[in-house]
């Protein structure tokens, strides 16, 4: 056991560090915080944003003497913001994924790995690791910018929901990422790894449309398999423990598969 | 050479299974339903499938193979891992664990609600006519469903569905229904700014889940309102209280010496002739011992109940509403009515319209033990008079003999029962046991809810209103605490604002693109 973890940490560090000497990875990150820092000062802050509209919303009721209804702006703003970061996840985290097994495939590393002493669902644990950690490394950040806004909220918001909310979003980028680690594990094109992840997620986000329109069992439990459903769940500050399990069944699925895939590869070169 | 050719065409014996096993689950999920062909349709995909496994097994010695029993292996494997995960969140989705992390439990049933659901006898079903599916209004749903599954809900597209939308009399995008057994009944109409309540989900699920029905009797013999459709009469109210979970029958006095005892109301509607002094009697006990009247009489006709209403101190005034007020469509003998009193009956009406064609103004004066309440009140003078002069064509207030607005068409009015006395036990017992209250409404017209009037305006919230408040059947509503966020909000100052935009858009992203060069540069 000790072995295997050891292998583990092994491949998580030579993982990351890979991640912090490439200069595409910090050009995605770069990318990553101008979208979501654009995300955020406009639904805080923009024409539209939160904070202007709920100012019009009380001169309003000042004006006319109607009292506005309750508004907890702070939440609301967690809740958009983290909405929107779930959107973006899906134009990043492919691209995230993409080279974790094709580059290997490429570079003709792989057959080093698959016939490695380290078992394969070692590899795959280390290596996704690694990239969740790249991930959160991403957002922290913007939590810090979050922070700064909610610090000005009165009277002051406990912080339950919004460490609720990027948990969720940690895992969810877990599941999308675990996933997409199996795809990338099928073939050596990373653009083509990059454009399946895509559709796969598109399509697991999308299967709660689908099931909307499908009553009974059939369509409750697709809509079950909807990320998003759980996601917006979780942001909005239910904890569910049946949402848990869905994320963790995806991150245990795609790193099965990515196992699975690659010790079929392991027996072709036999 | 032909035997090769067949048996190259077994080949592709797969994609003609693949694809009838595909269009069999497809039909299936379109129509929603697993019937003959869809079945058929699998099985025989499924039989080919086979056959074309047997067949090419046969032909290559395939399962011998080393990777055929390794991919058999891998199959076997990811099969029982997807059966696995499968079912754990089968089990974890039935016994999830949820906790509320909202300070004001925002998605959390009140225990009003949980209790209402889960003690639900039949089943209830929402009908949403929408096309749109707010997630908020669907959680709710889905979070009473979770409660009971005698509790459904279903979207249905207005369009989609023209036969549903013909039986629930759909006017709109956005209404919903409650349906139980073949009780249906309007609950609210969602849009944009007026999202599902759970106040008026809870009280509407105890409206129609509730088995006990009012009776409403309709006193006959007097000329009164005709129950089936003609011409003057109420039909369309006495369908709307079927429709609202009342019984409804005719009474004729003359041949009962008592009301029945399952009355809840008694209905006097628009009565061209005087009753007899032994059917006023009847009333008079029958009030006397918790019963609920409503009166509807109309001016020129005397149904010589004065020396009832004295007792109530009620005076139905001769003299003809008229309403000048310059409206179009009605003419100055129907007055309008826009101000209702504070009471149950009228407390939603805001200032929207019920009219009164032909009505009589009501006059009361206060009695010791009854409470009186002023429902629909006419506009003030100038425009509204009692006209006493009806022969003259010219009309105008004449001071003296004419009675200034603004008038009363209506009141709502309560008494208490005297305690009764162990001691003398009465004659006849009781009606009703356990009223502690008798109710009367008195409206000075009976027009307004007749065929055509009643469908118009609020006329017919009016009298439904009316007979719930004097069936003092009026269950109180559950009091349910809306479900409000805190109120809190954000005051960033200039220098927070300017450090956020400042960071989040230009220092953050320039990190990263800044690190991105230098690597590029130094790999180089």
């Amino acid at each position: 056991m000790g072995v295997v973890l050891s292998n583990i940490v092994a491949i998580y560090r030579r993982e990351l560090q890979s991640y912090f000497v490439s200069p595409l990875a910090y050009a995605i990150t770069g990318i990553f915080w101008f979208i979501a820092g654009l995300f955020f000062i406009l639904i805080l802050m923009g024409p539209d944003g939160i904070l202007a509209a709920v100012a019009a919303l009380d001169t309003q009721g000042q004006q006319f003497g109607v009292p506005v209804p309750p508004i907890d702006v702070p939440y609301e703003f967690v809740r958009a913001f983290l909405d929107r970061m779930g959107w973006l996840l899906l134009f990043v985290l492919p691209i995230l994924s993409m080279g974790l097994y094709a580059e290997e495939r490429k570079r003709g590393t792989l057959e080093l790995l698959a016939t490695s002493p380290v078992t394969n669902w070692a590899v795959a644990i280390g290596k996704l690791l690694g990239v969740v950690t790249f991930f959160t490394t991403m957002v922290v950040p913007m939590l810090a910018l979050e922070a700064i806004a909610l610090s000005a909220s009165s009277p002051a918001m406990p912080p339950t929901i919004p460490l609720l909310g990027h948990l969720a979003l940690i895992l969810l980028a877990a599941a999308i990422l675990s996933l997409g680690m199996f795809i990338s594990s099928l073939t050596d094109s990373t653009i083509l790894a990059a454009v399946l992840t895509f559709a796969t997620i598109l399509l697991l986000l999308f299967v709660d449309l689908i099931a909307k329109n499908i009553s009974g069992p059939i369509g409750q439990a697709l809509g079950y398999l909807s990320l998003l459903k759980h996601y917006n769940n979780l942001i909005q500050g239910i904890f569910d423990s049946s949402s848990l399990v869905l994320f963790g069944s995806y991150i245990v699925l795609g790193i099965f598969l990515t196992a699975q895939s690659i010790d079929a590869l392991r027996f072709q070169r036999q | 050479m032909k035997i090769i050719a067949t048996k190259k065409l077994w080949k592709y014996l797969i994609w003609l299974g693949l694809f009838l096993a595909t269009a069999g689950l497809a039909t299936g999920l379109v129509a929603n339903e697993w019937g003959t062909i869809p079945l058929a349709l699998i099985i025989s995909g499924t039989v080919i499938i086979g056959l074309w496994l047997v067949l090419q097994s046969q032909e290559s010695n395939w399962w011998g193979r080393r990777s055929t029993q390794a991919g058999t292996n891998a199959l076997v494997a990811t099969l029982a891992v997807l059966a696995i995960l499968g079912l754990i969140n089968f089990l974890a989705s039935r016994y999830e664990v949820r906790v509320d992390l909202t300070e004001t439990q925002l998605f959390t049933l009140a225990p009003e609600s949980k209790e209402l659901v889960r003690n639900l006898k039949q089943p209830v079903k929402v009908l949403v006519f929408d096309v749109a599916q707010n997630p908020q209004d669907r959680e709710l749903l889905e979070n009473y469903q979770k409660q009971n599954s005698k509790f459904q809900f279903e979207y249905i597209d207005p369009q989609a569905r023209p036969g549903l939308v013909e039986k629930f009399g759909v006017k709109d995008y956005g209404e919903v229904y409650l349906e139980s057994g073949n009780k249906r009944q309007l609950l609210q109409v969602v849009n944009v700014n007026d999202r599902l309540s759970e106040i008026k989900l809870t009280n509407g699920l105890q409206q129609i889940s509730s088995t006990s029905t009012a009776k409403v009797y309709f006193l006959q013999g007097h000329g009164e309102r005709q129950l089936t459709s003609g011409e003057g009469a109420i039909s369309q109210a006495v369908q709307a209280l079927g429709n609202k979970n009342y019984t409804t029958a005719p009474l004729n006095l003359v041949e009962k010496s008592s009301v029945p005892s399952d009355a809840n109301v008694l209905v006097i509607a628009g009565p061209k002739r005087s009753l007899f002094d032994g059917e006023v009697k009847v009333l008079r006990d029958y009030l006397n011992q918790g019963g609920n009247l409503l009166l509807a009489i109309d001016p020129g006709t005397d149904p010589k109940l004065d020396s009832l209403l004295t007792e109530w101190g009620v005076k139905l005034d001769n003299r003809l509403a008229v309403d000048v007020s310059g409206s179009v469509a009605f003419g100055p003998a129907v007055p309008i009515v826009t101000e209702y009193g504070q009471h149950p009956i009228t407390k939603d009406f805001g200032n929207s319209i019920s009219f009164y064609r032909l009505a009589r103004p009501i006059e009361t004066t206060p009695v010791p033990g009854v409470e009186a309440t002023k429902l629909l009140l006419t506009k003030p003078y100038p425009n509204t008079w009692a006209e006493s002069d009806l022969q003259n064509e010219n009309l105008q207030f004449n001071e003296g003999k004419d009675l200034k607005g603004p008038l009363t068409l209506g009141v709502a009015l309560k008494r208490k029962l005297p305690v009764p006395s162990q001691a003398n036990p009465s004659p006849t017992p009781p009606a009703n046991p356990t009223a502690t209250e008798s109710r009367m409404v008195v409206i000075g017209d009976s027009d307004f809810a007749t065929d055509g009037s009643f469908a118009q305006q609020l006329n017919g919230d009016v009298f439904l209103n009316s007979v719930n408040w004097a069936s003092q059947q009026d269950r109180q509503p559950l009091s349910i605490r809306p479900k409000e966020p805190k109120n809190r909000r954000i005051n960033l100052t200039s220098a927070q604002a300017n450090v956020l935009a400042l960071s989040s858009l230009l220092v953050l992203p320039l990190i990263g693109f800044a690190v991105a060069a230098i690597l590029w540069w130094l790999r180089r």
